[in-house]
């Protein structure tokens, strides 16, 4: 297992200019390592519509690799989406599923199927080209810049150990800058950071 | 007289959902997302390899809304084609990323039901029983389709009869992007 330090420090290293998604437990880390421009959490949103939100980011912008870090509890919600986005050919998107087996941010309630689900595996039905499963720190570090140029859709199946963070509020006692403003505000800057 | 036929009736769809299309492209939509129904299929079929209108077909509608709102954010112009029932099964999508984010999505929606809310007397505007919503006359989900758009704020307009369904849809178009807030269609009527 990893943890979600070791996850997200080599994404933060290898990270050029890919658009990156967070939902749930991974956004907040996120923000505490990264200000980049490009950086958009998808908090206070619907849940389990983050991969979507990627996905559609990645269809309007097919030049871009655009990084999903998404729960695993959010992942359950939209399984379809897989489909749609093989079917879409949506080549550069990337979803990273951080299996903590666990709806961390509401107190670590197990999701269904905790531990049992194989999330690579469903990807890879779906017809994804590129799957990966971690749960080694090391073997995932060494893949990543491969994955990173791979062409998609691609799931990353990480598995990790239950973290602490708790519920997330934007607004200005959130120490992540891009949790600081309002979801439409953060879409702006997002859209004037890809020159929409 | 000879009735027109089936085979009259589905080139006359055809040649609606191709003026659609059309429409479409000269207004600047670059996606259609959603899922089809009996009244927007001939919409989909001839999206399927348009050469410049993409065409996503989700397996969910609640998915057609968090896509196209990423598709918005990314510079591009989806219009969102979902029948009611997919409409009210999107709620917590819409919420929490068309409408708290602001994007001017355009939402065609296709009305089942409407035909025999009509037939059985019922008016769109009359509050819903339990009643009313188990009457086998009555289909629920035209009883609650303009309802729920007035409670979720969504401004609409309903196209019906003698309406022209592609005048209508780029009405639709405009007035999303002159509010600056998805607006949606009902389409009570079929597309032929």
């Amino acid at each position: 297992m990893l943890t979600m330090a070791q996850l997200l420090a080599p994404l933060h290293e290898h990270r050029t200019n890919e658009v990156v998604v967070t939902t749930m437990s991974a956004a907040r880390p996120w923000g505490r390592l990264s200000s980049h421009a490009l950086d958009f959490a998808s908090v206070d949103s619907a849940m389990g519509h983050g991969a979507d939100l990627a996905l559609g980011i990645a269809l309007a912008r097919p030049e871009r690799r655009v990084i999903c870090l998404n729960g695993d509890g959010s992942m359950l919600m939209t399984l379809g989406t897989l489909a749609t986005a093989v079917g879409a050919r949506a080549t550069n998107l990337i979803i990273v599923v951080c299996d903590n087996g666990r709806f961390e941010t509401t107190g670590n309630q197990p999701v269904a199927g905790a531990g049992r689900v194989d999330y690579a595996a469903v990807a890879r039905a779906a017809g994804f080209p590129s799957v990966h499963r971690f749960d080694d720190a090391r073997a995932y570090a060494e893949a990543l810049p491969g994955i990173l140029r791979a062409a998609g859709p691609t799931l990353v199946h990480v598995v990790l150990k239950p973290g602490q963070e708790g519920p997330i509020i934007r607004g200005p006692a959130e120490d992540a800058p891009y949790l600081r403003t309002s979801l439409a505000e953060s879409a702006e800057m997002l859209r004037a950071a890809l020159r929409v | 007289m000879k009735s027109a036929g089936p085979r009259a009736a589905a080139k006359s769809a055809t040649t609606t959902a191709t003026k659609t299309l059309r429409t479409l492209t000269a207004s600047g939509i670059t996606h259609l997302v959603g899922l089809p129904d009996s009244l927007s299929a001939p919409l989909f079929d001839a999206a399927v390899g348009h050469p410049v209108l993409r065409l996503i077909t989700v397996t969910r509608e609640g998915e057609a809304f968090a896509i196209a709102t990423g598709l918005w954010i990314g510079g591009a112009s989806p219009l969102v084609v979902v029948q009611n029932t997919g409409l009210l099964e999107s709620g917590d999508a819409i919420r929490g990323t068309v409408l708290r984010i602001g994007a001017p999505i355009p939402i065609l929606v296709t009305g089942r039901g409407y035909e025999r809310m009509r037939a059985a007397d019922v008016d769109p505007a009359q509050t819903p029983t339990p009643e009313l919503l188990a009457r086998v006359d009555v289909d629920s989900v035209a009883v609650l389709t303009e309802r729920t758009l007035d409670a979720w704020g969504i401004a609409y307009r309903t196209c019906e009869g003698a309406d022209d369904p592609v005048e209508a849809i780029l009405d639709a178009i405009d007035g999303a992007r002159e509010r600056e807030q998805p607006l949606a269609l009902v389409m009570a009527r079929a597309l032929e």
